[in-house]
């Protein structure tokens, strides 16, 4: 299996300590809505979705997603986030299948 | 044997043979959609627990009204919300009222995210109504709805 791409941006770039900066998470994913069938043999195609996403602020868990398989392929998951302070945001993101990928950034807040 | 005997049982035949493929297909929709595939109002009362729901200005769904893709439709949901321990959003939910599987996305904020607010893309398989219904600290539950018009399906 294939591993998951992903991609983090933060939206402005340059932030300090206060703002509210928007966090756009992206991951490569085919989300198989498990109703498409197959071109050749006609057979259905099992349903592969990301179910879960955790965003994680030095460790502590500040949004939680439950997701299904009505959302696009390679999903755009888009929250914002109170910076406080330097730090890591970690999320993680996991499939119906077993398959989880963990992605990082630093915060680094100026002035 | 009679005629009119003869009609009657090949007629009853005819209808048996029609019925049972349809039956058939009914059933195997039902596999394939699993356990998640509930109607609108079950899925919101599923989410409430029975609770009243009430439409509020206080919660914005931006959704495109004409959806020329289906397959990506962007969907953004912002709630006015000071989002302090006391008083924040706790939970968002994105539902599109007629696909195979009506629940999308269900979000669990805390007051560390500043701002309440959830965007993603979802899938579309025809034309209807996303809703945003939304949990607030206190337990009371507010929604917004929007019709998004779709030209092509995007859903297999």
């Amino acid at each position: 299996m294939a591993e998951i791409k992903t991609l983090i941006k933060i939206k402005p770039k340059t932030y300090s300590v206060g703002d509210v900066v928007a966090v756009d998470f992206m991951a490569m994913h085919p989300m198989e809505s498990g109703m498409r069938k197959d071109k050749d043999s006609g057979a259905l195609i099992l349903a592969h979705y990301i179910n879960e996403v955790t965003f994680l602020l030095n460790d502590k868990v500040i949004t939680k997603m439950v997701t299904w398989e009505s959302l696009s392929v390679n999903p755009l998951f888009s929250v914002n986030l109170k910076i406080t302070g330097a730090g890591t945001l970690k999320i993680l993101a996991k499939d119906n299948k077993g398959q989880s990928v963990e992605t990082t950034q630093q915060i680094t807040p100026k002035g | 044997m009679e005629r009119r005997s003869f009609l009657k049982s090949f007629g009853a035949m005819g209808a048996a043979i029609t019925l049972i493929p349809q039956l058939g297909y009914g059933e195997e929709a039902k596999k394939v959609a699993g356990p998640n595939a509930l109607s609108l109002d079950a899925a919101m009362s599923a989410i409430t627990g029975g609770k009243a729901v009430t439409f509020s200005p206080k919660v914005t769904l931006s959704a495109p009204e004409i959806a020329e893709n289906g397959a990506v439709v962007p969907v953004k949901v912002s709630v006015e919300s000071p989002m302090t321990e006391k008083d924040h959003v706790k939970e968002i939910h994105v539902l599109a009222s007629k696909n195979n599987n009506v629940r999308c996305a269900d979000v669990y904020l805390s007051p560390a995210n500043g701002s309440a607010s959830f965007g993603t893309r979802i899938k579309l398989g025809g034309t209807q109504d996303v809703v945003a219904v939304v949990k607030m600290s206190d337990g009371t539950f507010l929604a917004a709805k929007q019709n998004v018009k779709v030209t092509i399906g995007g859903c297999g």
